[in-house]
């Protein structure tokens, strides 16, 4: 069920309202039901797969949670094996194939070619990833096993968070479902204003950005090279606004019922540096990279030459966690060289160290620029739907200075996506619910009146699916 | 207590927000969204305009003509002809079924000049694949801003996407259902329980060329001849059958006088590729559909087997395309039927088909 339907408008109230009409002991079942129902939207047997990813991970914290030793070792890898192994069949075992053949080619070694069509379940990596979190987090002892079967399994699937995260962890979540949960009008007010506030960024401003974004992207060519970089601004924007609104609204459904989810992003555009923009875009999976890939390699306490091979591995993984495509692998890669790159030449860039107040606002201001241009130019390998193409897009901003079509952007594009930076930016590590406690009714009403006309009337018509669905 | 107050105050305001807006829609930004997303909006108002009593509403098969056609005008001017004092208009929208129709008729206003519409009744129209068609998302998003209802609800249903819209493959599903799970209903010693099965046995028996190799092109044709005509009408769950009841209604509502061309189909190419059942599931189903709208007071023109096959532009697809001499064959029929209620209007144009060139 996407967020941005009818179907979701009928469901969220329904559900909420049951929830709270629903004692205690009843409530576990409920969401878990309404999760399945929510998920069945897509492709509803794909919900079978999910059942195993659920009971590998279930039943391996609780043998790791009862053993000790070697045999605590050996449950995890066999938990992290196998709900991999479901990842990497549905995800990755096509481009794998592809990869083996192709290589055998240019080897002279013999690869049988297999064919498997398998359309990738719904947010298959986000729940996977959240469900070797609990394993994980069982194994290092900082969680106990849930021994409810039906609370764990609510624990992967819960509904605001099911398809593109956040990624929880489960002494956040799991914690939380357990806890009994009063109505509460100041939660439901909370988490009707962080729903309306991401229909509002994914309907109004991402969607009518995507189709720009799609005319450049399909034929970079015949566009002029201004065109072209409006297309990548814009491309930065769609992203953000789609991924922010859906995470948005996912913890804004959760918020109403009294769950508390992290938040996924703090302005990542306003970021001086790479590392930053990291601790500020999709902080539930960075974070996750940080805490079971990056720590379980050292970290930085090992020698450079090593802590640049970890920053690459980690950045490499994570794009490959987006898609199996050598695109992501690129772009993973790329932030983690700009990663290493900005780390050697920090001192040049550090504005905290000009004692003058303007020239620090100043450097900080260009470092803002550097960052967001550095992280635009390197979404092309993200949008792009190979690297051929990608390599395409890179030279026709330099290759069309003076050839090619104009883009003609729609007036109230350029309005909704100023709006929304200039809110964006107002909203400075603080989150719009809360933002909006400090305001006077009448503006809170005025924003409020604003973005429902503009979600019923200026919302793209055209038919966006949430991009980090594919995921 | 007041936390209920709290809400309910908010409820209400948001209501009162909501009728404003819907005003506030309407008076500056509804005209241009439908200009937008609905310009079908514009074939209404132009028959409107013109001040036209009778209506022609059809698809490709109105407008297109062959290369060769000396007189390329589409059936609605060739029935114009018959009738030179009254105005006649048309909307043509290809790739269209009666659901749009319904949806564009009812956006005549209740007090026009029309009073008697003309219903392009497509057989092909009424088969799985056309109505899970993949152009039915572009179709049915088209007609949302026309829907009778307040245009703010209509815009609210564009923006959260509250029509059928699905996509391909989901219709590829849909209709694949169908062909596997509607019963043909034909002889009891037909092989095939449907058309799936007869599609497939076609498919692997082959037509077979003199020589007796298969033709694989003829083959393909009679695959898909099955696919378009091998069904038998089911009146409780065909929703083309309701868009036409609602369109029955309508003009019972609007008191218009009401034709369904029911237009043409290659039966000698049917007959030829597949045999004397698909002709007779043809005929069924024209016969069902004439039965069940001239119960309902529609006058029906039955055009099925008025056209021959070398009049059919398309030779190797299943269309309604006719070159000029079909289309005014049609067109005759059409006429003929309207000279009821316009006798002292019609004209008696001189057609004599035999003159018009019939090679491709």
């Amino acid at each position: 069920m996407l967020f941005n339907s009818i179907e979701f408008l009928i469901f969220f109230p329904i559900v909420t309202l049951l929830f709270f009409v629903l004692p205690h002991k009843y409530r576990w079942f409920h969401l878990l039901a309404a999760s399945c129902v929510f998920y069945m939207f897509f492709i509803p047997q794909y919900i079978f797969i999910l059942l195993v990813t659920i009971v590998i991970d279930y039943v391996a914290a609780i043998w790791i949670a009862k053993t000790d030793g070697k045999k605590r070792k050996r449950y995890l890898v066999i938990s992290v094996v196998s709900t991999c192994a479901v990842l990497f069949v549905f995800k990755y075992f096509n481009f794998f194939n592809d990869n083996m053949l192709l290589l055998s080619h240019k080897m002279g070694f013999y690869y049988p070619e297999h064919v498997v069509s398998f359309i990738l379940p719904i947010g298959l990596s986000f729940h996977t990833f959240q469900s070797l979190s609990y394993v994980i987090e069982v194994y290092r002892g900082n969680q106990k096993p849930e021994k409810h079967f039906g609370i764990y399994s609510l624990y992967v699937m819960f509904y605001p968070q099911l398809v593109t995260g956040p990624i929880e962890r489960p002494q956040n979540l799991l914690v939380q479902l357990r806890q009994e949960k009063t109505f509460s009008y100041q939660n439901l007010s909370h988490g009707l204003r962080l729903i309306l506030w991401g229909l509002f960024v994914k309907m109004v401003v991402a969607d009518n950005i995507g189709a720009y974004v799609d005319q450049i992207y399909a034929k970079p060519e015949s566009f002029n090279s201004l065109s072209i970089l409006n297309g990548l601004f814009f491309y930065s924007f769609q992203i953000y606004c789609d991924f922010f609104g859906y995470s948005t609204i996912a913890i804004g459904c959760a918020k109403a019922m009294g769950y508390n989810l992290m938040d996924n992003f703090k302005n990542p555009y306003l970021a001086q540096n790479i590392r930053e923009f990291w601790q500020r875009w999709h902080i539930s999976l960075s974070t996750w990279f940080r805490d079971y890939v990056y720590f379980s390699l050292g970290g930085n306490r090992v020698k450079i030459s090593r802590w640049v091979f970890n920053i690459l591995i980690v950045f490499v993984l994570s794009g490959l966690w987006h898609g199996a495509n050598w695109t992501f692998i690129l772009w993973g890669f790329a932030h983690g060289l700009v990663h290493v790159a900005e780390h050697f030449t920090k001192k040049i860039f550090k504005w905290k160290e000009f004692t003058d107040k303007t020239l620090a606002s100043v450097v900080r201001f260009f470092n803002g620029i550097k960052t967001f241009v550095i992280v635009t130019f390197i979404w092309i390998l993200f949008r792009a739907t190979d690297v051929h193409h990608a390599k395409n897009v890179f030279l026709s901003v330099f290759r069309n200075t003076s050839v090619g079509d104009q883009l003609h952007v729609d007036m109230k594009t350029w309005i909704f996506l100023a709006l929304f930076i200039v809110l964006d930016t107002l909203l400075f590590n603080n989150r719009f619910d809360r933002w909006c406690d400090k305001r006077h009714f009448v503006l809170r009403w005025s924003m409020y009146a604003l973005m429902i006309f503009g979600i019923i009337v200026f919302s793209s018509v055209n038919n966006f699916p949430f991009i980090y669905f594919q995921f | 207590m007041t936390t209920i107050k709290d809400i309910l105050f908010r409820v209400l305001l948001v209501a009162l927000l909501l009728v404003a807006f819907n005003f506030i829609y309407k008076a500056f930004f509804f005209e241009d969204d439908l200009q937008e997303h609905s310009g079908l909006i514009n074939l209404v108002r132009t028959v409107v305009n013109d001040n036209c009593e009778i209506v022609y509403v059809g698809e490709s098969s109105n407008n297109t003509a062959r290369s060769d056609d000396a007189d390329k005008r589409m059936i609605s001017d060739f029935v114009a002809d018959y009738f030179p004092t009254v105005k006649m208009g048309n909307i043509t929208k290809p790739a269209s079924h009666a659901g749009i129709y319904y949806e564009l008729l009812r956006n005549i206003p209740e007090v026009s000049p029309v009073k008697t519409v003309v219903v392009t009744l497509n057989l092909r129209s009424f088969n799985a694949q056309w109505i899970y068609s993949d152009l039915e998302t572009p179709l049915q998003k088209s007609i949302v801003l026309l829907k009778d209802r307040p245009a703010l609800y209509n815009r609210f249903m564009l923006s959260f996407k509250g029509y059928d819209i699905k996509t391909n493959e989901e219709r590829e599903k849909q209709f694949k259902h169908m062909w596997r799970h509607s019963p043909l209903l034909l002889r009891d010693d037909f092989p095939y329980e449907n058309v799936a099965k007869w599609d497939k046995g076609t498919a692997e028996k082959g037509i077979r060329n003199a020589d007796g190799s298969i033709n694989y092109e003829l083959t393909t044709l009679a695959c898909h001849y099955i696919k378009g005509y091998g069904f038998s009408i089911d009146f409780s769950s065909n929703p083309r059958v309701t868009d036409f009841d609602n369109i029955v209604r309508l003009a019972e509502e609007r008191n218009w006088n009401l034709v369904f061309n029911l237009m043409a189909e290659n039966i000698q190419k049917a007959d030829s590729l597949v045999g004397d059942d698909l002709v007779f599931l043809m005929r069924r189903n024209r016969d069902k559909l004439i039965e069940r709208y001239q119960k309902n007071g529609v006058l029906v023109v039955d055009n099925l087997e008025a056209v021959e096959d070398e009049q059919f532009i398309d030779q190797n697809w299943t269309t309604e395309h006719y070159a000029e001499k079909g289309r005014r064959i049609i067109a005759a029929n059409v006429a003929k039927a309207l000279k009821g209620w316009y006798p002292t209007q019609f004209v008696d144009v001189a057609f004599i088909p035999d003159t018009i060139s019939t090679k491709p």
